[in-house]
């Protein structure tokens, strides 16, 4: 028998055992058993160190609000720091070992930093590490680091799987506390649609640590029974284990449901889920947190909230202690002795604040009123307390009782601003809750039992009367309200010894003072400079307090004080829940090409262009890298036909009798009069005059245009063209559809592609120069017979056609395409060789679209039409933007055709220093041109178009490099044009 | 020239499973028309439209299943809506469009989309996990449609039974699409 604190009673499954260990020492528990429950009742009271002197530290609550209990669970990959032995379910197997300490736990070496206390208070870090500022990154940093953070990482892949969901609900009950059963069984029998969501594995919230009677049965069976009742409701969708962290706007929720955290494997299914809950009203029963009083040393193990003591004793059949002394300033501390009496654990005192007589007859426990707790003995584990008075009291747990705090975190998560109630001692939600949030129970202020059944009821009821809903009109359960006064006692100020207020961040009375006395006296102020609040608890039993300690300093109330902002996450939220199945291969979709397949065949590499899987290169057998296949697909194209998927290019059908009259005012330049059967360039401007997108623009009948947008902005210019046809247009017959996914579309382009096109477009079509001129664009039949789109453009400046069939056929057109030019030694060219291309040719991309640059700077100044409006006209004829010396694009090539240029060098005129003030402009796009045999570029120059064969330096303060380049004209190749009209 | 024949493969083409509780199916050969009704000429087309299908075009949000059953009107917005039908050839467009006369614009949506039919008792626990639309009987009759994101993927999911959803999306992500939908079905199951 290892478990010395087992009692009877309580909700543990002692039929079954299981097998657990803590720092590799073998213990056992039951079903129903929190680890810490387990670990209590095998005599286990030291679990962990603290997180800066190094204390030891042992369970003190419950529940989620749990500081000093911090564990690391499991081991390898699986292995998690920081969790909660207070919310971590017994399973068998499991391993929990714990953490912040070298050497054992008993014997932690870094303990000594306990006894350098005095030089460590609060503020320590910011005034310590001030100085040499060069010491910070190298030596201060790194070891800080390497003493913080108690609990270590396996630095492996999480091997867990995690997921995301979405819900809805007419109400959702945030607790399944007493107020929020009472909530849910009101709203869930008048039909509305509810989820009620609890953080624990067993609903029913304090009714499980209490011997409170509901409806003439226990506690624990009233819950279990409206468990029962909810769960056979079609409109109620029960969720435990589900923390409801936060409060979004429009009624979302945000909640994490830890879906096999209670297992030994997760069985390849989600570990955990991250649900949004859409509600139209919620009941927020969060119930209430109690709070200790700051003492002497009050932070050894077997000091423990006395509510949790009772939890201990009721729920999991576990003493935490043999000899048992309760220090309460409030009624509630004296049913932790009742229950203790009852279950036979000795309670050898009662010391109570108030000069007040006994709560209730506890046999063989001693009163003592009027007194307190000023200091405490034992190093591992509580031996004795000290009171004010001198009196040694012996004792191996403490039961501490400072009160309790409502739950409000939740309704200041949109700002609202909690009130002070000076009856209850609490903050309780203030007024400006988050829209459709009501608040029942403890967590309103509404303590007692009676009181928050009947107030869970009520406020369901009026929320779903709300919504439309016919209330039930069943009472609420009947309960009695127990004794609940108490006075407000924060901290003993005759205690001489380090009082604890934040365990989990080792924050004392002395700090809150010093903070005070040092000028940080807001309460934001506080939690910086103190580190108070903050970690996995967020101060859950630190807050109020150490308000209170800075209200006494101050002067101020507790009202005026105030409370930090309360955010979301409540509790702690793993970053793998948050990143759900955004991992790895999974972080973002794909879009595949057509011909996808086919180039995965044929030693395609890819690149990512937006979703889209791009081919970048085709790699040959016996090519040494990159360059050799762009360099061969260039050569190959320019010299006989090469073939590119450009189906990620934006399509958009424009269809409507206003359609050309649209166009002529998305455009700068005219489109009112383009014939059908022909291509345009279209530049399109923002309304402030600078280049938003180009691409070109089909007519294929009187009412009906096809819009080629770049691939990066396919979804944005369609957005944007919605937006002005239905905000700026609304009278224009006009309608926009995207076929981008609709159609294959592939650019075939050099000398021989009409040669090869002339194999695969049925015979029917005239293809020739003069049937199909450059520009010219028509509905075709491919391979006899199946539907196709012909447009003769070049973005390469060969003679080149895009060809376009139904998206289903892409892949079957790649290899009809290949094989019709297998005579012509047709390639399959990337996007980096139709990159070479368009730099040869001197055609903008995004480089040069890189929404800094206008119609002007890109030498296409002369396409803003001057006979219509257009979106971006006004702003565009502005002087800044019309100057004699703007930036122009021109080409570049290096003096030393040897050089390789560098994209993003900034140029210089020669005999200046390179300074911002001095600066030309930059290089946007370079290439190594294979049809040149030297390296170009692109780029933008101050009144580029008049200083052709001027020589300025390009100079990269990045790379640290300087060159010479000679400005020429953008277009290397064929600055005539004659190959596209070939 | 008929060496060049070219062969149709959409990218989900003949993708059947059946899971516990759920079915996954690709349907075969659906064809996709969208109708644009003309400003002015809306009552024209809405007339052409019940004419040829011997159904109403639904309100916004709404299918509505063709006489014959054949066709399903789903009504995307004032001014669009989708004609959806088993069609095999690529010739989709000229059929509707010959079908109600020209009385509205019509373009080929076939090839821009993937379905995906998930249908049976477990089909809502699944969707759960990736559809923020709140499908409960209740809230999305028979018929009902809505357009929503999925993954991250735009999706048209339109209810066509008691357990039975149609979902289409971007055919150049179809596979990512499915493996969203399969993950679904798998951590639900």
């Amino acid at each position: 028998m290892t478990q010395v604190n087992r009692l009877t009673g309580g909700q543990v499954d002692r039929s079954q055992t299981l097998n657990f260990t803590f720092n590799g020492k073998a213990m056992q528990g039951h079903p129903g058993d929190t680890l810490a429950s387990a670990l209590l009742a095998n005599g286990q009271r030291l679990v962990g160190r603290s997180f800066k002197y190094h204390r030891p530290r042992g369970i003190l609550t419950s529940g989620s609000e749990e500081p000093n209990a911090l564990v690391q669970l499991r081991s390898g990959a699986h292995q998690e720091p920081n969790t909660r032995a207070t919310v971590t379910e017994l399973f068998d197997g499991l391993t929990a070992t714990s953490q912040n300490h070298r050497g054992s736990l008993e014997h932690d070496l870094m303990a000594v930093t306990d006894l350098m206390a005095p030089f460590l208070s609060a503020g320590f870090y910011y005034k310590t590490f001030m100085w040499p500022k060069a010491f910070w990154e190298k030596l201060y940093e790194p070891a800080i680091r390497k003493s913080a953070g108690l609990g270590r990482l396996s630095m492996q892949d999480d091997p867990d799987s995690y997921d995301k969901g979405f819900l809805h609900c007419d109400l959702l009950v945030i607790g399944a506390g007493p107020a929020g059963l009472s909530a849910a069984l009101a709203a869930g029998r008048s039909g509305a649609r509810v989820i009620l969501a609890d953080e624990d594995f067993a609903p029913g919230g304090r009714l499980n640590a209490e011997t409170l009677e509901v409806d003439g049965m226990s506690g624990a069976d009233w819950a279990a029974a409206a468990i029962a009742e909810l769960s056979a409701m079609d409109n109620v969708r029960l969720m435990t284990r589900t923390t409801v962290y936060g409060a979004y706007d429009h009624g979302i929720y945000g909640a994490l449901e830890r879906r096999t955290d209670h297992l030994a494997t997760s069985d390849g299914k989600p570990r955990q889920v991250l649900w949004r809950i859409y509600s139209k009203r919620a009941v927020l029963a969060a119930g209430s947190t109690e709070r200790p009083i700051a003492f002497g040393n009050n932070d050894r193990p077997g000091i423990m909230l006395a509510g949790a003591v009772r939890t201990y004793v009721n729920r999991y059949g576990v003493t935490p202690g043999q000899q048992v002394a309760v220090f309460t300033n409030n009624d509630d501390g004296w049913r932790t002795a009742a229950d203790l009496a009852a279950n036979g654990v000795a309670v050898t005192n009662i010391i109570d604040t108030r000069d007040a007589p006994a709560v209730c007859d506890v046999p063989g426990a001693r009163h003592i009123r009027n007194a307190a707790v000023m200091d405490t003995v034992g190093r591992k584990g509580l031996k004795s307390v000290t009171l004010t008075s001198g009196q040694v009291i012996p004792a191996d747990c403490l039961a501490v009782s400072g009160g309790w705090n409502p739950n409000v975190h939740l309704t200041c998560h949109q700002r609202g601003r909690p009130t002070w109630r000076e009856d209850i001692h609490a903050f309780v939600p203030g007024g400006d809750l988050p829209p459709g949030m009501a608040v029942a129970g403890a967590a309103n202020g509404s303590l007692t039992l009676a009181a928050a059944l009947a107030e869970g009821r009520n406020v369901a009821n009026a929320q779903i009367k709300d919504l439309g809903f016919t209330a039930s009109r069943k009472a609420a359960p009947k309960a009695e309200d127990e004794p609940s006064d108490g006075m407000a006692i924060w901290h003993i100020p005759e205690s001489k010894n380090r009082a604890w207020v934040d365990q989990q961040n080792d924050v004392t009375v002395k700090d809150i003072k010093q903070s005070y006395r040092e000028g940080f006296r807001s309460v934001e102020h506080l939690k910086r400079y103190t580190t108070l609040g903050m970690a996995t608890d967020q101060g859950k039993t630190a807050n109020i307090p150490a308000l209170a300690i800075m209200a006494e300093c101050t002067g101020k109330s507790l009202q005026d004080t105030g409370t930090t902002i309360f955010r979301p996450p409540y509790t702690p939220i793993p970053m793998g829940a948050l990143a759900g199945r955004a991992r790895g291969k999974d972080f973002r979709p794909f879009r595949l090409t057509p011909s996808h397949d086919w180039a995965s065949k044929n030693g395609a590499t890819f690149v990512e262009v937006g979703n889209w899987l791009r081919a970048q290169w085709f790699a040959r057998p016996g090519e040494q890298g990159w360059r050799d296949s762009v360099d061969r697909e260039v050569e190959m194209t320019r010299g006989s036909v090469g073939i590119c998927d450009v189906t990620t290019l934006g399509k958009i059908d424009i269809q409507g009798k206003d359609a050309a009259d649209f166009l002529n005012f998305v455009y700068a330049n005219a489109f009112g009069k383009l014939p059908v059967g022909k291509v345009r360039y279209g530049l399109m401007l923002r309304e402030d005059g600078i280049c938003y997108d180009d691409g070109t623009t089909a007519r294929m009948s009187e009412n009906h245009f096809v819009m080629t947008t770049t691939t990066a902005n396919a979804v944005l210019v369609f957005r944007r063209m919605e937006f002005v046809r239905q905000c700026l247009c609304p009278d224009m017959d006009v309608h926009l559809i995207s076929t981008t996914d609709g159609w294959a579309q592939f650019a075939v382009a050099g000398p021989n592609a009409r040669n090869l096109l002339r194999k695969v477009v049925d015979e029917a079509h005239d293809i020739s120069n003069e049937g199909f001129p450059f520009m010219a664009c028509g509905e075709v039949t491919v391979c006899g017979g199946t539907p196709a789109r012909l447009f003769r453009i070049s973005f390469s400046g060969e003679l080149a056609y895009e060809v376009a069939v139904p998206a289903r056929y892409g892949n079957s057109m790649i290899e009809a395409l290949m094989k019709a030019g297998e005579e012509f030694d047709a390639v399959p060219y990337g996007t980096e060789a139709l990159g070479v291309m368009r730099i040869e040719k001197g055609h903008a991309a995004g480089n040069e679209l890189n929404g800094q640059t206008t119609a002007l700077n890109l030498g296409l100044g002369g396409m803003v039409s001057s006979k219509k409006d257009c979106i971006g006209k006004t702003l565009a004829a502005r002087p800044e933007m019309n100057r004699d010396d703007a930036i122009r694009l021109v080409g570049f090539r290096p003096v030393d055709r040897s050089v390789k240029l560098i994209a993003g060098s900034h140029f210089i005129n020669k005999g200046d220093d390179a300074t911002m003030a001095n600066d030309q402009g930059w290089m946007t796009s370079v290439a190594y041109s294979p049809s040149l045999g030297h390296s170009i570029g692109l780029g933008f120059i101050k009144e580029g178009h008049n200083r052709k064969g001027e020589i300025v330096r390009a100079v990269s303060p990045i790379h640290d490099t300087e060159m010479e380049v000679e400005i020429v004209s953008a277009h290397f190749i064929d600055p005539e044009g004659e190959r596209l009209r070939a | 020239m008929l060496e060049f024949n070219l062969v149709s493969a959409p990218p989900l083409a003949g993708y059947d499973q059946r899971f516990d509780g759920v079915n996954l199916t690709a349907p075969t050969d659906l064809a996709i028309v969208s109708l644009a009704l003309p400003l002015g000429g809306e009552a024209a087309a809405e007339k052409s439209v019940k004419a040829a299908y011997g159904a109403a075009l639904p309100g916004i949000g709404k299918s509505a299943l063709s006489k014959d059953g054949s066709a399903r009107l789903v009504r995307l917005s004032p001014d669009a809506a989708f004609v959806i039908f088993t069609h095999t050839t690529p010739d989709a467009e000229p059929f509707v469009a010959k079908k109600i006369k020209g009385a509205a614009y019509t373009t080929d949506q076939t090839d821009v989309w993937t379905g995906l039919e998930i249908a049976g008792p477990r089909a809502r626990t699944a969707l759960e996990r990736i559809c923020p639309i709140d499908l409960h009987p209740a809230s999305f009759a028979t018929g009902d449609a809505a357009r929503t994101t999925m993954e991250h993927l735009g999706t048209l999911i339109i209810r066509t039974g008691d357990d039975a959803f149609l979902l289409l999306s971007g055919s150049s992500s179809a596979k990512s699409f499915l493996h969203a939908i399969e993950t679904s079905i798998h951590n639900t199951a």
